[in-house]
């Protein structure tokens, strides 16, 4: 498995671009002296252990389950499936709902990300140039809303009061206008050069079309690192739709997972399938936007990845 | 408008008795939630705060410790490592109900995996997540194990950071492995170890999703925060109450943190 896994993540990293600190010149000198996979296992086997077995086993043993007909589980558990099966995914995708939980979720993940990236670069700007007193204050503010207690129950009555609970439209707008990452713009505006400014207003340049044309491009890798964490955290947040969307119909897929635990006590089989339903698509992302992840927290992200922490943390826990 | 608002309000509505069903009146209290949580019920938050205590204290010097031993062992270069990093971040972006699904199954005491295995190769029968005695240790190595990720990163990161001559220099003094990790490595980390734990301690004095999903707060295992979701939102749905709840721990976040970030940066600023 993990062998797979290895060779196809070496064949697709060339695409996906290298990490700031993965050296490529050592990296094709084992690629090139073609040393086999098996060579590659002995050496490395203590991390691969150490990695896979404690971090990724979890998720195999639960794949593997899955595969098992609930009655086998019955009498062997833990070994590994005799006949292998499909039908606990096909019943898990039939009884979770997972289809249209899922087309919610990536509503619900995608829409609110992209709103309040938008939103937090135009209002970034301004302050980001100075041209809004009182940006100390803004910061400190900000700095200490960090601390400020878990607001989920007023959050929870403003909702109601205006008209935004069990709705799909106000679950977005809840999560639009929080701005998370305004911030983290602020800082990152702060680097571009003001010339530029200046010569896009001298060449008659407004501020609608500067702000789409030279800064969201010269921010680029910022928000793409913002973006994959704002979608990870608003895709995984469980606690907001449990608190806000009532109606099944709404749920996305985190609270529907939530639900088909409780559901299916006791039938793991079931569940695994469901849980691997779930998690496949988090992971194939994760496979596709690993370097923005990984790389987002090594640089200069850590504030904004901070910024979505934080937010989530109250959010959610 | 729905960041700042909802915390700051969170103190009004801790002054008040709401059930959250619209209609019903909103009965401004004073201090009743307060009193009840300083009479009746002071076993409760008091045993809440200490739980939150315990969970914040262990899963942050355990996570940083071991983070940053895993960014000392992944931090080479190369494809491989790349992806081994990969696999440990994994677990970080994986969501509270799968993580949460996924170890109610790893242990459970009668079909689970490593139940079968203390069973069968130590004598040992527990109820894993449904003993009061170990159930809050379980959740706080699922939480280390999903946060393991992004702590090494950062570390690696720091340790990135570090100049090429300071090691050098350390060699050219005939330093050893331990003292150049004790007298360079070490203190050079200071940022990068400042925003672990930081960053981990918050998280954890917050937490209350997994343990939703694990244990529902039974246990020995009600967070604050657990605390204040399920008085907030669960059967009894006291608005109020559960407001008063946050401001405890806000209060507690507040002295924990604001003191950890002073004690952080000041250590920055002597190493």
């Amino acid at each position: 498995m993990s062998n797979q896994l290895t060779k196809g993540l070496d064949r697709g990293q060339p695409g996906m671009g290298t990490p700031p600190w993965s050296d490529s010149g050592r990296a094709t000198k084992v690629v090139g002296t073609g040393r086999s996979i098996l060579q590659v296992l002995s050496r490395h086997g203590a991390y691969i252990l150490l990695s896979a077995g404690i971090f990724a086993l979890p998720l195999v043993y639960l794949a593997v389950q899955a595969f098992k007909p609930y009655t086998e589980f019955l009498r062997n558990p833990t070994g590994l499936p005799s006949g292998w099966t499909a039908t606990n995914f096909s019943d898990a995708w039939q009884q979770g709902e997972f289809a249209r939980q899922l087309v919610n979720s990536l509503v619900y993940a995608s829409m609110p990300t992209a709103i309040s990236i938008l939103l937090g670069v135009f209002l970034a700007f301004p302050i980001a140039r100075g041209y809004f007193k009182q940006t100390n204050l803004l910061y400190g503010l900000f700095v200490f809303s960090g601390f400020l207690p878990v607001g989920l129950i007023p959050l929870f009555i403003e909702a109601q009061a205006l008209g935004l609970y069990n709705s799909m439209m106000g679950y977005v707008v809840m999560n639009s206008l929080v701005g998370a990452g305004f911030f983290f713009f602020v800082g990152y505006i702060r680097t571009i050069p003001r010339e530029r400014d200046e010569a896009a207003a001298m060449d008659g340049c407004g501020y609608v079309r500067f702000i789409l044309t030279i800064i969201i491009p010269e921010m680029k890798p910022a928000l793409a690192a913002f973006g994959v964490f704002g979608f990870v955290a608003a895709w995984n947040n469980m606690i907001l739709p449990l608190v806000m969307l009532a109606d099944e119909d709404l749920w996305p897929v985190t609270r529907g997972l939530y639900s088909f635990l409780g559901e299916n006590v006791q039938n793991w089989p079931l569940i695994s399938a469901g849980i691997i339903i779930v998690a496949a698509p988090v992971v194939c992302v994760f496979v596709l936007a690993q370097r923005y992840l990984v790389e987002g927290v090594a640089g200069g992200a850590v504030a904004g990845g901070h910024a979505v922490a934080a937010q989530v943390s109250r959010n959610d826990g | 408008m729905f960041g700042l608002y909802p915390s700051v309000a969170t103190f009004f509505y801790s002054f008040t008795q709401y059930s959250g069903v619209p209609g019903t009146p909103l009965n401004v209290c004073g201090l009743c939630n307060y009193a009840a949580a300083t009479s009746s019920l002071l076993s409760n938050v008091a045993g809440a705060i200490w739980t939150t205590v315990k969970f914040a204290v262990g899963v942050t010097v355990v996570q940083t410790a071991l983070s940053l031993g895993l960014a000392l062992i992944f931090q080479r270069r190369g494809r491989s490592f790349t992806f081994y990093r990969a696999i440990i971040f994994l677990p970080g972006i994986l969501s509270v109900p799968i993580v949460g699904g996924m170890f109610s199954l790893l242990l459970d005491p009668v079909s689970g995996p490593v139940g079968e295995l203390f069973r069968n190769a130590f004598g040992i029968e527990s109820a894993f997540l449904g003993s009061g005695r170990i159930s809050l240790f379980l959740i706080m190595g699922i939480t280390i194990w999903m946060g393991c990720g992004y702590g090494m990163i950062i570390f690696i990161a720091g340790l990135r950071a570090i100049p090429r001559e300071s090691y050098e220099a350390a060699s050219v003094d005939g330093a050893g492995r331990f003292r150049t990790f004790r007298h360079i490595t070490w203190p050079l980390l200071a940022p990068a170890t400042t925003v672990c734990v930081f960053l981990t301690s918050m998280a954890a004095l917050g937490e209350f999703a997994l343990v939703l999903v694990l244990t529902e707060g039974n246990f020995g295992t009600k967070t604050l925060g657990v605390y204040m979701f399920t008085s907030a939102f669960g059967t009894s749905s006291q608005l109020g109450y559960g407001s008063m709840i946050a401001i405890v721990q806000f209060f507690l976040t507040l002295l924990i943190g604001g003191g950890l970030l002073l004690a952080l940066r000041r250590r920055e600023v002597t190493l």
